[in-house]
């Protein structure tokens, strides 16, 4: 039984690329920071919240996401939303990770037990 | 009233570009509250809540050099190796080199042999020291102006020709062996010449002339042994058990008797001890031949443990 520390770091490298294609996907809706975690979390996406807020600021830097400041509520917040150059890595994105997941479906069917 | 809340954004925005940091601030407070109103609804008293929301955000520095990309590290994995070459490459000739000239050129100047190997050692210190920090200032510097793409890739033409399985290097060797030369070269030499002066000026040696009748002889013989040990190291080019035997035998062989001429009061010439008022005082004497013993005790337990180790993770 590997110990946990190794596991945990296992995991944490294989979930890491993830946060960034499920924050694309559910900002095709848009939604501010808080709003965010909370659905990915739901979502089976659990994300600390000084991972998530840096990484959005990222993505809207990179042309990724777009933002709008929304002032009708009880305080302002900052709404992200998936730009179309979003779209594109998206779809892209999207694609390798089906693309490992069959690689890695014939591996396993393919191997010797 | 200053909030927990406002100390942690200005803490964050402090190390973020003036530019960013109005909006920044905004969206960093508003999630805040956010994550604090999303725990009260559940039921927690707000002050609890607050420093929980903190506590989950971590360290402001740290997230700040999140939303900055900043490095949180000196030298990183990119630059790290070629910093690492560099520096020993420097350091192991440029401080001995520099320290030695300045040495010798104060020697000729003062005509006092102890204040310019004093000299020579300080300067080769300065030097070390300007060597580590402006090497470390310069590579710093690269990491943080991402100009990674001017390092030389590495060739197949870099592997060392050695043998994998060399443990002893030409290097240790040469140095071990200077250094033995060094101490069977003085021990003659102080007998005219050790340095230390009785109060007319003349030489005082340093070692009970007595001994040459046959322990000063003893040691030195058992010092080119161990001169010997170090060239039989270098060609068997690891550490075997015999090796290590034969280093924990010579080792001994020179350190038992020095150790116990201490303890007996035989080891140090008595005029020495008769010409500094210091050491007749109270049992400094007694002070000093404890320290002494106790120091090469140390060295020797270092020495054959060394051996001892490295034989045995060479077991197969």
């Amino acid at each position: 039984m590997p110990s946990d520390d190794v596991l945990r770091t296992h995991l944490q490298e294989l979930r890491r690329g993830t946060v960034v294609v499920a924050s694309l996907v559910a900002l095709r809706r848009p939604d501010y920071g808080y709003a965010l975690l909370q659905r990915l979390t739901g979502a089976g996406f659990p994300v600390d919240a000084n991972t998530l807020y840096p990484l959005l600021r990222r993505l809207e830097e990179q042309g990724l996401l777009t933002s709008e400041w929304n002032t009708e509520e009880s305080r302002p917040r900052k709404f992200y939303r998936t730009s179309e150059e979003g779209e594109r890595v998206l779809t892209r994105l999207l694609d390798d990770l089906a693309a490992v997941q069959t690689s890695m479906t014939a591996l396993i069917e393919g191997a010797d037990r | 009233m200053t909030t927990l809340t406002d100390r942690y954004v200005a803490a964050t925005l402090r190390s973020v570009a003036a530019a960013r940091r109005e909006e920044i601030a905004a969206e960093l407070r508003a999630s805040i509250e956010d994550m604090i109103e999303g725990r009260t609804a559940g039921g927690q008293d707000p002050a609890t809540a607050e420093r929980e929301v903190l506590t989950e955000l971590g360290n402001p520095a740290e997230l700040a050099a999140r939303y900055t990309d900043r490095r949180l590290q000196l030298i990183g994995p990119t630059y790290y190796l070629a910093w690492q070459r560099l520096l020993t490459r420097l350091l192991s000739f440029v401080p001995a080199t520099v320290g030695t000239v300045v040495g010798v050129i104060a020697a000729v100047d003062e005509k006092t042999t102890g204040g310019a190997v004093g000299q020579g050692i300080t300067t080769a210190l300065q030097v070390a020291l300007h060597i580590c920090f402006w090497v470390t200032l310069v590579f710093a510097f690269l990491e943080r102006t991402n100009a990674a793409q001017h390092l030389p890739k590495w060739t197949v033409d870099q592997l060392p020709k050695e043998r994998v399985d060399r443990q002893i290097t030409l290097a240790d060797t040469a140095g071990a062996i200077a250094w033995i030369g060094l101490v069977i070269a003085y021990l003659p030499l102080q007998r005219y010449r050790s340095f230390v002066t009785d109060t007319d000026g003349g030489n005082l040696p340093v070692f009970d002339p007595a001994l040459w009748s046959f322990w000063l002889p003893f040691l030195i013989a058992m010092l080119v042994a161990n001169a010997g040990l170090e060239l039989a190291k270098y060609r068997v080019g690891h550490w075997t058990w015999p090796l290590a035997a034969a280093n924990a035998v010579l080792t001994l062989a020179v350190a038992v008797p020095v150790v116990w001429l201490l303890q007996t009061d035989r080891l140090l010439n008595p005029d020495l001890v008769a010409r500094f008022d210091w050491l007749q005082q109270g049992s400094n004497l007694d002070a000093v031949t404890a320290l002494a013993a106790g120091g090469t005790i140390l060295v020797v337990l270092w020495e054959i443990g060394y051996g001892v180790v490295k034989a045995y993770r060479n077991r197969r």
